[in-house]
């Protein structure tokens, strides 16, 4: 970002959508979504495939434009292709948007310059996505994890307001995808506003400020994911060793709403946590007792689960 | 850097790191100018009574040149949308005039190498081709020529979704074109039906054009005709081009 910008009015979202719609054919792909995102906002968008994220995610970014309803983006519309929005916007680009023959280096120098960007962006950036090593290596022979980064350093090289990301975990190992985390959270503390997709759910609850879940083009919840399992009342899940304890005496406690044996352990599914841990502490003892509380995941695919009922699959 | 010089270093690196790209562009047409020289060498066409060389020469090398043009373009631009490249450069301010000026650039710079190196070859005296004091005719005749061609190959690149539905529509357009523009086979020693059909091929006015060039026969009247005859074929595929351009394959 350059210093003589216009400081952006504060009270303006990054995003507000308005009953924005999309058909393809006799499918509904958005069927209707209102949503805002505050500025420096980390906001997740989950969902099936085919849930009609990618769709919706394209009308925020310009490269589509809704059927009906209205989107705003940074205070402006994206369609059709706005040349004063698009700088203040990242898209991390699909893994295949490199330059034929490039290195990483060249190939991101490439993108800033259709940015108008400052080169200096270039080598931090790929500082930034872990890539300092591999910048003289060719796109084409990158391994797919470096590849992922290399994209999603593509959304970052111009400093933008705005970033989409789009699975940018997907391909990355577990060190790899912890260091992103700490990109993200670094670019966040900056107010940097960030709109993802994802089926990493612990990752969206470990990341997101909220998170919107789309079922068939629809919203079926939106809030923190602290409060969406707060409101889901999903049992909490006692763990106790198989040897301690026998599944019959188990049922026996108070609160015990439904207790089975898995892999070692009495599992006993509870929603009076509290009560019935301090029961088996006065009777076996709480060593080696593990709580397992609901997560996200849960709420996600009691949602999801529900609503596209069998159309479900693995 | 602007978007137009960084789109333009990043064609010319991707060209010349691939050698396949690089024999195909410059010695794949070499290779017939080679061919048809050694069988014709010395011998004369008894219409006009001028040596075969200087039929052959301008013709493999306008042929040459509009085939690069064509494949070129039609290629990067079917990748391009294929690998998600034009998305990229959607969601980025630079204009899709800079887009097409890089290519542009592209396309004449390696115009301008094969008309150097092809006529360089053919003036061995192995060949014996004698270029006349008329051939800066021939520049003005190349440039409208690769402009033609350009437009004809974004057209197919437009289309064509797969390198091998490229190569096989542009192949399709440029190899009969090859033949029955005269760019192959001199026009002289064809019935004069096909010397006449032969003036709706864009390759003909390139052929021609260069030619007279070379061979001395061209003056502003000749040089205005080719010239305006491949600006239409410019304007008419440019029009399509632009009609047909799309940033995705997903509609």
């Amino acid at each position: 970002m350059t210093d003589n910008e216009p400081p952006a009015p504060a009270a303006s979202p990054a995003l507000v959508l308005d009953g924005v719609r999309k058909r393809y054919g006799d499918k509904q792909a958005v069927d209707g979504i209102s949503l805002t995102v505050e500025r420096g906002e980390f906001f997740g968008v989950l969902g099936p495939n085919g849930a009609g994220k990618t769709t919706l995610v394209e009308i925020m970014e310009g490269l589509r434009r809704a059927d009906a309803g209205s989107v705003s983006v940074l205070g402006s519309s994206p369609w059709p292709r706005n040349l004063a929005l698009l700088p203040r916007m990242g898209v991390q680009t699909q893994t295949s948007a490199f330059f034929t023959r490039l290195t990483a280096r060249e190939h991101l120098a490439t993108v800033a310059a259709l940015y108008g960007s400052d080169p200096a962006g270039v080598a931090r950036t790929l500082a930034l996505v872990g890539l300092s090593e591999q910048r003289n290596v060719r796109v084409d022979v990158l391994s797919g994890g470096q590849r992922q980064r290399l994209a999603i350093a593509s959304a970052l090289v111009h400093g933008p307001e705005l970033i989409f990301l789009d699975e940018p975990t997907a391909a990355l190992d577990p060190q790899a995808r912890r260091a992103l985390w700490q990109v993200l959270r670094a670019l966040k503390s900056e107010g940097r506003t960030i709109v993802y997709t994802t089926h990493h759910l612990d990752e969206a609850e470990a990341l997101c400020d909220r998170v919107a879940i789309i079922v068939a083009g629809r919203v079926v919840a939106l809030d923190s994911p602290d409060r969406l399992v707060g409101a889901a009342q999903a049992p909490t899940r006692l763990l106790v060793p198989a040897g301690r304890l026998t599944v019959e005496r188990a049922r026996a406690f108070a609160g015990a709403d439904r207790v089975t044996a898995e892999g070692g352990s009495v599992v006993i599914e509870t929603r009076s946590a509290g009560p019935l841990l301090a029961a088996l502490g006065a009777d076996v003892g709480l060593d080696g007792i593990r709580t397992r509380t609901a997560t996200l995941e849960d709420v996600y695919l009691e949602l999801t689960g529900e609503l596209a009922g069998t159309e479900q699959h693995a | 850097m602007s978007a137009y010089t960084a789109l333009t270093r990043a064609s010319y690196r991707a060209s010349v790191r691939d050698r396949t790209t690089v024999f195909f562009t410059f010695a794949f047409p070499l290779i017939f100018l080679v061919v048809f020289g050694l069988i014709f060498r010395g011998k004369t066409v008894e219409q006009s009574g001028r040596g075969y060389i200087d039929y052959i020469a301008p013709g493999v090398l306008s042929w040459g040149v509009g085939n690069a043009a064509v494949f070129g373009v039609a290629f990067t631009l079917m990748q391009w949308r294929r690998d998600d490249l034009l998305r990229l450069i959607r969601l980025t301010p630079a204009p899709l005039g800079s887009v097409l000026a890089s290519r542009y650039v592209i396309a004449l710079a390696i115009g301008a190498v094969q008309a150097v190196l092809f006529i360089g070859v053919a003036l061995l005296p192995l060949f014996g081709l004698h270029v006349d004091a008329t051939w800066p005719w021939a520049l003005p005749v190349l440039v409208s020529g690769i402009t033609a061609f350009l437009a004809i190959g974004m057209v197919i690149g437009s289309r064509a979704d797969t390198p091998e539905a490229v190569a096989a529509v542009a192949n399709c357009v440029m190899v009969p074109m090859a033949f029955l523009s005269g760019a192959f086979y001199p026009l002289d020693a064809m019935p004069s039906w096909l010397r006449t059909a032969s003036k709706v091929l864009p390759l003909h006015y390139l052929n021609d054009g260069i030619s007279r060039a070379v061979s001395g026969r061209a003056d502003l009247a000749s040089t205005a005709v080719a010239c305006g005859g491949l600006a239409l074929f410019a304007l008419v595929f440019g029009a399509i081009a632009v009609k047909t351009f799309r940033w995705s394959n997903a509609s």
